[in-house]
């Protein structure tokens, strides 16, 4: 899904501001990394199976899901390249465009609501010198949203920078956390 | 299906009878009840997602969708019990919410199943009060524009796309109320079939955009008629306003097109209005073609003919009837025809049992051929020096035109003046087929009816009317004044249309037994 | 447990005996704690024994629905020479809900056990294990003990030597909550979007790749192992004696505004008055009870009135109005602004619809929309009974209960605090905290 526009001018990273490269596409699914697809294949009866697995490797790979690289998904597993994104515009965590190098992401929903969620938010924002939510800071470091219940609600507020996941903080520690991520 | 057990229940008090496994919405059909629905189509897997058809059935706890439940014995179903109304008019008014007032402008209006069923059990009023959701027009490609603010997310469109076209460009994009129809850019949907989309659409979010702003639904006259852009002869609704063709629909034939049309036959009929056309019958005087009325030209072109062998070049688009009466012709006069058929890349429909745009791009190559007449890509190189031809509304190419220099007299039955033809004897003006009443015979022998969507212009008559009576003129009177009598001579006369007539043949024809004997399959 | 708290002496820790304990990770830990013995018990049972055993615990699905397990996995029939399928739903994303993440990253062969077990019970060989992506260090976990339980024969081709096949495989989710929802989550495997199916047919009769399947929770198969170690009988034994349709204990994930949240494991049947303010620990310092979701946001707000006279189990929740649900209890005080509350909920739901169904897609928005606008000052009376209509449309209508989900709390919060909402109206401004009490 996608979560706001990203940063225009300024962005650390060599792209046009909807963040896509000038440069000639690299196929992610080649060497290593097709061999990793290729046994992960093994465990489902068809391809379209493998279709979540495969763009989490996109991801992993290049941060986030190009257009390019929903038609290279496609490609591989026998999908068109409209299908692969109706899928990745349906789940969250799949981002369509470039995000800040640590993508901070707090839970708000009602159990987090309760015990104080917003005032994180509004710590992160103004820590990371970010504004606004979805909004990538102009240093290219981080990008701030709001997302639904994290499943740690007896820890609130939980946080995930990236595929850290971080149980119990709150405003005062938001300036401590943050130092690890520079 | 005669081993299928048959369920009884009740719908709306009625008694019903139908194959188990078949949905609650299509055995209430059988008993003459509509069940309002959007997202379901017969031609489509079922989805269940708009909520609409949900019914009342009795001990069940909940409503039930209809076109998603099968039926059970003894059920009784309550179609407009309170609660499914209740239901249903939930559904429309949340429909309604983000929907723009756009009825004013929007291409749907009149034939729109959101008007439809809002007036008919919908709310009067809006509880709305926030900003509506926003987003702008798309580009499809092809024929197709996309309004985004229209869609009710029935997603029939992309049902169609991925399962009856086999070709998945159209997805659902986003989640919840932000969801839209979407596609991937660059991919657009230039399918041969894309086009049906537009048809399935319910409301005004799938728009054709040949016929955007040109006419409004109740100005339209409907015909039934059936295509002539290909030899499969899928069955069609000619629309007219003040007499010009403004559109073509498909109209559902299980046995040959189901509910679909090609974008190849769907877009073309400018052709069916095309302003240069032949008006009056006329013959050849000192200085070029002189207009007369028909009994004369009719004498001139008998006389004419009389005594010589006759060559006949017909158009694989004339119906059975015309070709029936030119192919007496040619045979009493000891001659021979032939047609050139138009050929293009054949684009199936691979969701449906042997559905394409075929090859051979006109109706009734196969009724030329069962009548007598050839196939070949020259189709003049057998004219023999001094032989009359009649051409009966073929075009002819330059290569034609040289053929025709061993002609003795040329009889020209046509629409049009064919650019090549630098000679005619005699000009007899007819109609096409969207201006008389007639059958062709598809690929597989089938023969169906078409019927007469708009006037013939000027002095122009029927091409089987016109081909009756110069039969008639050389000898040959078959009594014949309408369609009906046509069709019935030549079902008398020919082994391979034996059977039939156009009571039996309604308006979704027959496979003619004759016909389809040595048909492609 | 209270987890990360010590365990409370009222509380039976059967799943959570030994969270915290780094050791039970491990393949060898969780040996010596005594696992995979069941398992090894059960690859040496006929399918429908080990379904009897499952039946006579009185096992309920734990993840919300509590439909009985035993009950459920009789309606895959052995030996239709088709593929069968587990499907381990630990997609946990009901708001309240975290227990299932700390059986994950505490006792992750607990759950392998577990889906091993049910898979050999349902005739299949193969299990998915379904986690939201969200859970990074679960998804971690869970992966390294699948790979060690696999390359010592544990699972595998060859299941603890006694020729039979049991493969297990962990998928990533992508963010979506609804594909806890059992058919949703089929289809998500499946490399589709997460929309839940029309039924039927049923997941027994056609699931995963069209083929029978069943799909539990993961607290529901980590509960197996212990039961087939001890007996049915012993499970049954847990829970009111008068009260035999719930029976085992249930892992309660406590949150909001209370002294001491975590998850707490107690036999069906405690009293929810001294769970809430012994166990617990009450209300935070200065702060009164004000009302409690007990079951995951999905089911009706109660009031502490109906709370304390509540008994935590299936009936017992049913009998004040509510539901037991997935026992993510959220608690709130009287800090807090109901009807803001109510708003972020029906946020929540608007945000996860699949935008399948009519009354879901635009109601759960609409819902939202309007909460909003009473929560900023712009609300009027013909909003509430707007609401009230909307979640009546909302309800039993729809392939899935996502909008019946976001109708409850809007139904319970008018219903029992009504007068916030009107003076939301006339007011205009949320509520003012009263004072602390010292």
């Amino acid at each position: 899904m996608s979560h706001g526009p990203s940063a225009a001018a300024g962005a650390a990273i060599s792209t046009t501001p909807h963040g896509h490269s000038s440069e000639p596409y690299v196929p992610v699914f080649t060497g290593e990394t097709r061999a990793q697809l290729d046994a992960l294949m093994e465990r489902y009866p068809t391809k379209m199976a493998a279709l979540l697995p495969a763009l989490w490797m996109v991801q992993e790979a290049r941060g986030w899901v190009s257009p390019e690289a929903m038609a290279e998904v496609g490609q591989v597993l026998g999908l068109t390249a409209a299908y692969v994104k109706g899928v990745v515009t349906f789940y969250t965590m799949y981002h369509q465009h470039p995000v800040g190098k640590h993508f901070i992401q707090v839970c708000t929903t009602t159990p987090c609501h309760v015990c104080g969620a917003e005032d994180v938010v509004k710590a992160f924002l103004k820590q990371t010198g970010c504004g606004e939510l979805g909004v990538t800071s102009t240093d290219g470091k981080y990008t701030v949203i709001e997302v639904e219940c994290l499943g740690a609600c007896g820890f609130a507020t939980p946080v995930m920078v990236n595929a850290d996941f971080i149980e119990s903080v709150t405003p005062e520690k938001v300036p401590e956390l943050l130092k690890k991520y520079g | 299906m005669a081993d299928t057990p048959l369920v009884n229940l009740t719908i709306e008090g009625r008694t019903v009878s139908v194959p188990a496994g078949t949905s609650i919405l299509e055995a209430a059909k059988t008993v003459g009840v509509l069940i309002p629905h959007y997202c379901y189509h017969p031609g489509l897997p079922v989805a269940g997602v708009c909520r609409m058809c949900l019914v009342d059935v009795e001990e069940a706890p909940k409503l039930a969708p209809a076109c998603a439940t099968a039926v059970a014995e003894g059920q009784v179903v309550n179609v407009h019990a309170e609660k499914a109304r209740d239901a249903r008019k939930g559904v429309l008014e949340m429909l309604l919410i983000n929907h723009p007032l756009d009825c004013p402008i929007c291409d749907q209006s009149g034939e729109c199943e959101l008007q439809d069923y809002t007036y008919q059990e919908g709310r009067a009023d809006s509880r709305y009060r926030e900003p509506k959701r926003f987003n702008p027009v798309e580009d499809f490609g092809g024929d197709v524009m996309y309004v985004p603010n229209r869609c009710i997310l029935c997603t029939r469109c992309v049902r169609f796309m991925d399962d009856v076209a086999h070709d998945a460009v159209l997805n659902v994009s986003e989640r919840g109320d932000r969801a839209t129809i979407g596609k991937f850019e660059g991919k657009d949907l230039t399918h041969a079939w894309a086009g049906n989309v537009i048809d399935l659409c319910p409301v005004g979010a799938l728009l054709s955009k040949d016929f955007l702003n040109k006419a409004r639904s109740w100005e339209l006259d409907r015909t039934a008629s059936v295509c002539s852009g290909c030899s499969q002869g899928c069955n069609m609704t000619v629309e007219t306003r003040d007499n010009a063709v403004v559109r073509l629909r498909p109209r559902p034939n299980a046995e040959v097109n189901e509910f679909f049309l090609c974008d190849h036959g769907r877009l073309n009929y400018r052709w069916m209005n095309r302003g240069d056309r032949l008006e009056a019958p006329s013959v050849r005087g000192a200085s070029g073609p002189r207009a007369t009325d028909w009994d004369v030209a009719l004498a001139v072109a008998a006389q004419a003919l009389k005594g010589k062998t006759v060559f006949v070049l017909a158009s694989p688009n004339l119906s059975n009837e015309a070709l029936f009466f030119l192919s007496r012709i040619m045979k009493a006069a000891g001659g021979r025809g032939a047609f050139r058929i138009e050929q293009g890349p054949e684009a199936p429909l691979a969701g449906v049992d042997d559905l394409a745009l075929r090859a051979d791009r006109a109706a009734n190559g196969r009724g030329a051929e069962l009548l007598g007449f050839e196939r070949s890509t020259t189709p003049l190189a057998g004219v023999s020096a001094g032989d009359a031809v009649i051409i009966a509304d073929h075009d002819l190419t330059a290569d034609d035109a040289a053929h025709l220099s061993r002609a003795s007299t040329i009889v020209l039955v046509s629409t049009f003046m064919p650019s090549a033809l630098t000679r005619a004897d005699v000009i007899l003006p007819i109609g096409n087929h969207v201006e008389e009443e007639g059958t062709f015979t598809n690929l597989r022998g089938r023969v169906q009816r078409f019927l007469q969507a708009r006037a013939a212009p000027g002095m122009a008559r029927p091409s089987w009317y016109v081909l009756a009576d110069l039969s008639a003129a050389l000898g040959d009177r078959l009594n014949v004044m309408t369609g009906a009598q046509a069709f019935a001579a030549l079902a008398a006369s020919e082994p391979a249309f034996a059977g039939p007539s156009y009571d039996t043949l309604g308006l979704r024809g027959a496979a003619v037994a004759g016909a389809t004997a040595g048909a492609a399959s | 447990m209270g987890f990360p708290h010590k365990p409370h002496p009222r509380e039976t820790t059967v799943l959570s005996e030994h969270f915290g304990e780094a050791e039970a990770r491990s393949l060898d830990g969780w040996k010596s704690r005594g696992g995979y013995r069941a398992l090894e018990q059960a690859l040496g049972m006929d399918p429908l024994a080990i379904q009897a055993v499952v039946k006579e615990s009185g096992l309920r699905g734990r993840g919300g629905a509590g439909f009985p397990t035993g009950l459920k996995w009789s309606f895959m029939k052995i030996g239709d020479g088709k593929p069968h399928y587990l499907c381990c739903n630990a997609d946990e994303s009901e708001p309240g809900t975290f227990k299932d993440r700390e059986i994950m990253r505490w006792t992750p062969h607990a759950l392998i056990e577990g889906c091993a077990i049910a898979a050999h019970a349902i005739g299949a060989e193969t299990a998915y294990i379904y986690i939201r992506g969200e859970f990074t260090e679960p998804l971690d976990v869970m992966e390294r003990a699948v790979d060690e339980a696999r390359r010592a024969g544990v699972i595998g081709k060859n299941a603890m030597g006694s020729g039979k096949r049991v493969d297990v495989w962990v998928h990533k989710g992508a963010g979506a909550y609804i594909c806890g929802e059992e058919t949703a989550l089929m289809n998500s495997l499946e490399g589709k979007r997460g929309n839940p199916r029309i039924k039927p047919p049923f997941p027994a009769a056609a699931g995963l790749f069209g083929m029978p399947t069943t799909i539990n929770n993961v607290e529901t198969l980590a509960a197996v192992p212990p039961i087939l170690v001890n007996g049915g009988e012993w499970y049954k034994k847990m829970g009111r004696a008068d009260n035999p349709k719930s029976t085992g204990t249930k892992l309660w994930s406590v949150c909001g505004n209370v002294m001491r949240p975590g998850n707490y494991e107690v036999e069906m049947g405690f009293p929810f008055k001294e769970f809430l303010y012994d166990l617990c620990g009450g209300p935070p310092k200065g702060r009164k009870f004000k009302a409690v979701i007990p079951g995951g946001s999905s089911v009706p707000i109660i009031t502490m009135a109906e709370a304390e006279a509540a008994v935590m189990d299936y009936e017992g929740m049913v009998a004040v109005g509510t539901m037991l649900g997935s026992a993510g209890c959220i608690v709130m005080d009287d800090a807090q602004s109901i009807p803001r509350q109510v708003a972020r909920l029906a946020r929540f739901y608007a945000h996860e619809s699949c935008a399948q169904c009519t009354q879901c897609r635009e109601g759960t928005a609409w819902t939202t929309k309007i909460l909003e606008r009473m929560v900023a000052g712009g609300g009027t009376t013909e909003d509430l009974d707007t609401l009230m209509d909307l979640a009546d449309d909302m309800t039993g209508k729809t392939i899935c209960v996502l909008s019946d989900s976001c109708a409850a709390p809007v139904v319970s919060g008018l219903q029992k605090f009504r007068s916030e909402f009107e003076a939301l109206i006339t007011r205009k401004t949320v509520h003012t905290v009263p004072a602390i009490v010292a």
